[in-house]
């Protein structure tokens, strides 16, 4: 599957969101990633329908964790789907892994296959849709999370860095 | 059928706490007339809360509401407000407090615009909403009750998931303090009124919510839009910083280890990061365990005050050329000054004004008085802006010779502050329950002429070459709260042309109004002002235009610190037409701010017999003392002023109340009535 609207060139392959150390921008907390991430994929703002997700240090405010979909080469969500290539796709040139939402029934399997703890893929309950990081394809001004931090603290990553990094 | 707009959850939750009924309403019942935030609730509050009722008493009601704006994405709608009677007013009123952090957000991603509580329980609880499902829990059980503020939101997100957000109380709350906050994340709170003392008076430790939901803004666009315009962020990195040392108003503090700080964001969605985070300070309450610690405006006083801060008129005052907003000022955020700026001597008037000497530096000290303040859950301003300067300048005076504290007085040392908080927190003995219930109280119980209006001889004018001027021992000013930014020495200095509107401003409010209006204005004002202080109709319109401003920042809602912005006066109804598209113009919003501050007026007129007498006299005491110019109000000027106000806001020049008119104007035509039966409203 090839995308030609997609912003990512072939040599990015695997590329992923990644938060930067705090010793070169200490993450606010701001919610700005998750919030943009679901108004310019949903048109709305809430905890089902992001695509990035921000865990909050309540009180130090020092450790704020940004987890996101790693763009995994293995892929284990795509593997699970029964509707793969219509539901969950592989973007070829990039590799980017999504979501056709029309095709998608709400089994959740996605959800379940992905490996890490937590998931870096949302379910909304009220759609019945999985939704997760397209790295923004279809946005011509690229990955709006990174846009619009206030502390330019997300960024892409260089090359695939593996499911530890 | 009323229309459903955008940017709203649509329903209110109403919870008795006496009968546990839980019930909604819609917000359509009070919008897009009263906008939201504290426009709903003053509406809830008219129509709800007659005279007679006390803070803490079960029939007071806490309205905790949020704004359109909020969990939108729109810049600093992450705010919410809590209103009800105030017991940290003197004397009691309604009032309101607004607080940012990520709980409003929370609530209306669970469905809910706000809450309104009443009743009370009949032992220790909290409420929590986990999307729709409303219960009251057993805040014993659960082992909160008893638990600093940081401690309690930890517990709660370790019984109930690490995505609930929190407003807790902390033990001032629970022990009635008159000036207990309610609390969220780190040093964020609704400082003013002492609403967490209402909570205690409840039995609720806090609200802790799960919201999974989602708001629609109207308009993504501008959304977007504004997130990248809205106080022009910098959008540049926020690395540590370290320093050696700690500067202060004129004094360094040294730090163990060096100073390491960074900035961080205090709300939902904001797009600055204005609060200072303080790294890994000495904690008290947390023993060994590493803490950090946010400091706002208020808080580096503690650590040391000499002089008050020289930068008032810098946050007072812009230029087209020179537009900055106070946080990005604060944030290092803020582009270089535009030296082409022939108004430039006026806006970085470094204006030095008192030096008082309270206390010499002492960063640890500072920091765990900070701490203790956050954790208890008490308000910082009645603590260090008034207690600490209040023993300070009274050991200096003698005047608490015959008393004994059960410790030596002495400001400075971090042993004998933790004494007094401890002692005041837990009510301990005859002067914990005495302080517990507020400076303004305590003060006057132990004989205002010599334990307020004694005179420290030490306040000394850099502006008049040293010159001593005279203070009282109490920083009092109106309504029960200490200064706050008056403009006339304490924290911060600016002229007569300035501190007259800021003096009207609290006047009219039940509560310290400069914490969420920050006086703002063009330089073209103090031309203006320059030949005719008193009797230029500039003052009056400044007044109001702020006070405008003031009420649309809580009601829609927006961050105190970044609006209003002079060059960009439709801000506030650019940012309610994103959320909602409710399609209200200019003007639309302006009648509304209006509407909410006239039916504020009603509620203070029917409910407390405010008169014009009543707030000049409250007034005007406080400002017989000299600025830091040796300048006194001069009060047939000051009368004039508010005459002019008054005509200028539609209300009788004798009585300062609303006319039927006025009201008429703004749709409150009910109240009017209501007024009228009382025969409280002129024709
Ligand atoms: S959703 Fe999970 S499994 Fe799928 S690509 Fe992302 S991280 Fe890998
Ligand atoms: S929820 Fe949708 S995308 Fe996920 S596995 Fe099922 S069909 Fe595929
Ligand atoms: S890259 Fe796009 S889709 Fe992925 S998290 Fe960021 S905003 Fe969301
Ligand atoms: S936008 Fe940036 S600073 Fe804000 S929460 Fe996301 S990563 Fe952190």
């Amino acid at each position: 599957m090839t995308n030609n609207n997609s912003n990512l060139g072939p040599k990015e392959l695997g590329r992923h969101v990644i938060q930067h150390a705090k010793e070169y921008s200490v993450c606010v907390g701001c919610n700005a990633c998750e919030i943009v991430c679901s108004l310019v994929h949903e048109g709305a703002a809430g905890q089902m329908l992001r695509r990035i997700f921000l865990e909050r240090d309540t009180i130090n405010l020092e450790d704020h964790t940004i987890l996101t979909c790693q763009h995994c080469q293995d892929h284990p969500c795509y593997e699970a789907c029964p509707k793969k290539d219509q539901a969950i796709c592989i973007e070829a040139d990039s590799g980017i892994v999504y979501i056709n939402e029309a095709d998608c029934i709400g089994c959740k399997k996605c959800y379940k296959a992905c490996p890490y703890e937590p998931k870096r893929i949302n379910y909304d309950t009220v759609s019945k849709k999985a939704k997760k990081c397209d790295l923004c394809r279809n946005r011509e001004a690229g990955q709006a999370c990174i846009e619009y931090c206030q502390v330019q603290c997300l960024a892409l990553s260089e090359a695939d860095l593996g499911r530890e990094n | 059928m009323k229309r459903e707009l955008c940017g709203y959850a649509g329903k209110i939750l109403r919870v008795n706490l006496t009968t546990k009924e839980i019930t909604e309403q819609p917000i359509w019942d009070y919008v897009p007339k009263y906008l939201g935030g504290r426009g709903v609730a003053n509406k809830i509050f008219w129509d709800e809360v007659k005279p007679g009722v006390k803070a803490l008493d079960p029939e007071n009601k806490l309205i905790i509401m949020t704004g359109a704006t909020t969990a939108t994405g729109i810049p600093t709608g992450g705010r919410i407000v809590i209103a009800g009677i105030a017991p940290q007013c003197y004397p009691e009123q309604y009032a309101w407090s607004g607080m940012g952090g990520w709980f409003g957000s929370e609530l209306k991603y669970a469905g809910y615009d706000g809450i309104v509580l009443e009743g009370a329980l009949e032992k220790p609880g909290y409420l929590f909403i986990d999307d729709q499902t409303v219960e009251i829990r057993d805040a014993l059980a659960a082992g909160i009750w008893g638990l600093y503020t940081y401690d309690t939101q930890i517990k709660l997100e370790s019984i109930h998931g690490k995505d609930v957000k929190s407003i807790v109380i902390g033990p001032a709350g629970e022990n009635l303090l008159r000036m207990a906050i309610v609390a969220t994340a780190n040093e964020t709170a609704a400082g003013k009124g002492g609403f967490g003392a209402v909570m205690g008076s409840k039995l609720l430790k806090g609200i802790c919510v799960r919201g999974t939901g989602s708001i629609k803004p109207a308009d993504v666009n501008k959304v977007l839009e504004l997130r990248k315009t809205m106080g022009t962020p910098g959008f540049n990195t926020n690395p540590i910083k370290e320093s050696p040392k700690f500067f202060g108003h004129g004094q360094e503090a040294e730090v163990e280890g060096g100073l390491r700080e960074y900035n961080t964001t205090c709300s939902h969605g904001c797009n600055q990061h204005c609060p200072r985070l303080m790294m890994d300070i000495k904690s008290t309450t947390w023993k060994q365990e590493r803490m950090n610690q946010v400091s706002k405006c208020v808080g580096p006083f503690a650590i040391e005050w000499k002089y008050d801060c020289a930068w008032m008129p810098a946050q007072t005052y812009v230029t087209e050329k020179n537009n900055t907003a106070a946080c990005a000022m604060m944030s290092g955020a803020a582009p270089p000054p535009d030296f082409s700026d022939p108004e430039i001597p006026i806006l970085f008037d470094e204006h030095q004004g008192d030096e008082y000497n309270f206390w010499g530096p002492d960063y640890n000290r500072g920091m765990t008085i900070n701490e203790l303040c956050s954790q208890y859950g008490v308000n910082k301003w009645d603590i260090i802006v008034w207690l600490m300067t209040w023993l300070s300048m009274g050991n200096a005076e003698g005047v608490f010779d015959d008393i004994d504290f059960g410790m030596e007085i002495d400001v400075e040392s971090e042993d004998f502050m933790k004494y007094m908080l401890d002692m005041i927190v837990y009510r301990k003995g005859y002067y914990g329950n005495l302080f517990a219930e507020g400076m303004s109280r305590a003060i006057r119980e132990m004989g205002k002429e010599k334990f307020g209006d004694t005179i420290y001889q030490q306040r000394k004018s850099r502006r008049l070459g040293g010159k001593q001027l005279d203070i009282p021992i109490s920083f009092e000013v109106a309504w029960g709260y200490s200064a706050h930014w008056n403009g006339r020495g304490y924290e911060g200095t600016v002229p007569l042309d300035t501190w007259l509107p800021i003096a009207v401003e609290m006047m009219t409010s039940t509560r310290d109004a400069q914490t969420n209006t920050h006086h703002k204005d063009t330089t073209d004002y103090i031309h203006a002002m320059k030949t005719d202080p008193y009797g230029s109709l500039a003052g009056p319109q400044s007044v109001i235009m702020n006070e405008t401003k003031s009420e649309l920042k809580e009601a829609i809602t927006t961050c105190d610190w970044q609006l209003p912005d002079m060059f960009w006066m439709t801000a506030e109804t650019e940012l309610f037409e994103a959320a909602t598209g409710a399609g209200l113009t200019q003007e639309e919003i302006e009648t509304a701010a209006n509407r909410i501050k006239n039916l504020f007026r009603a509620i203070t007129i029917r409910n407390y017999d405010r008169t014009r007498q009543m707030e000049v006299d409250e007034i005007v005491p406080f400002h017989r003392y000299p600025d830091a110019d040796g300048i006194c109000i001069d009060e047939d000027g000051f009368n004039t002023f508010v005459s002019n106000y008054y005509r200028l806001r539609g209300w009788d020049e004798k009585t300062g109340w609303p006319t039927r008119e006025t009201y008429e104007k703004l749709g409150l035509g009910d109240v009017a009535n209501e007024l009228a039966a009382l025969g409280k409203c002129p024709q």
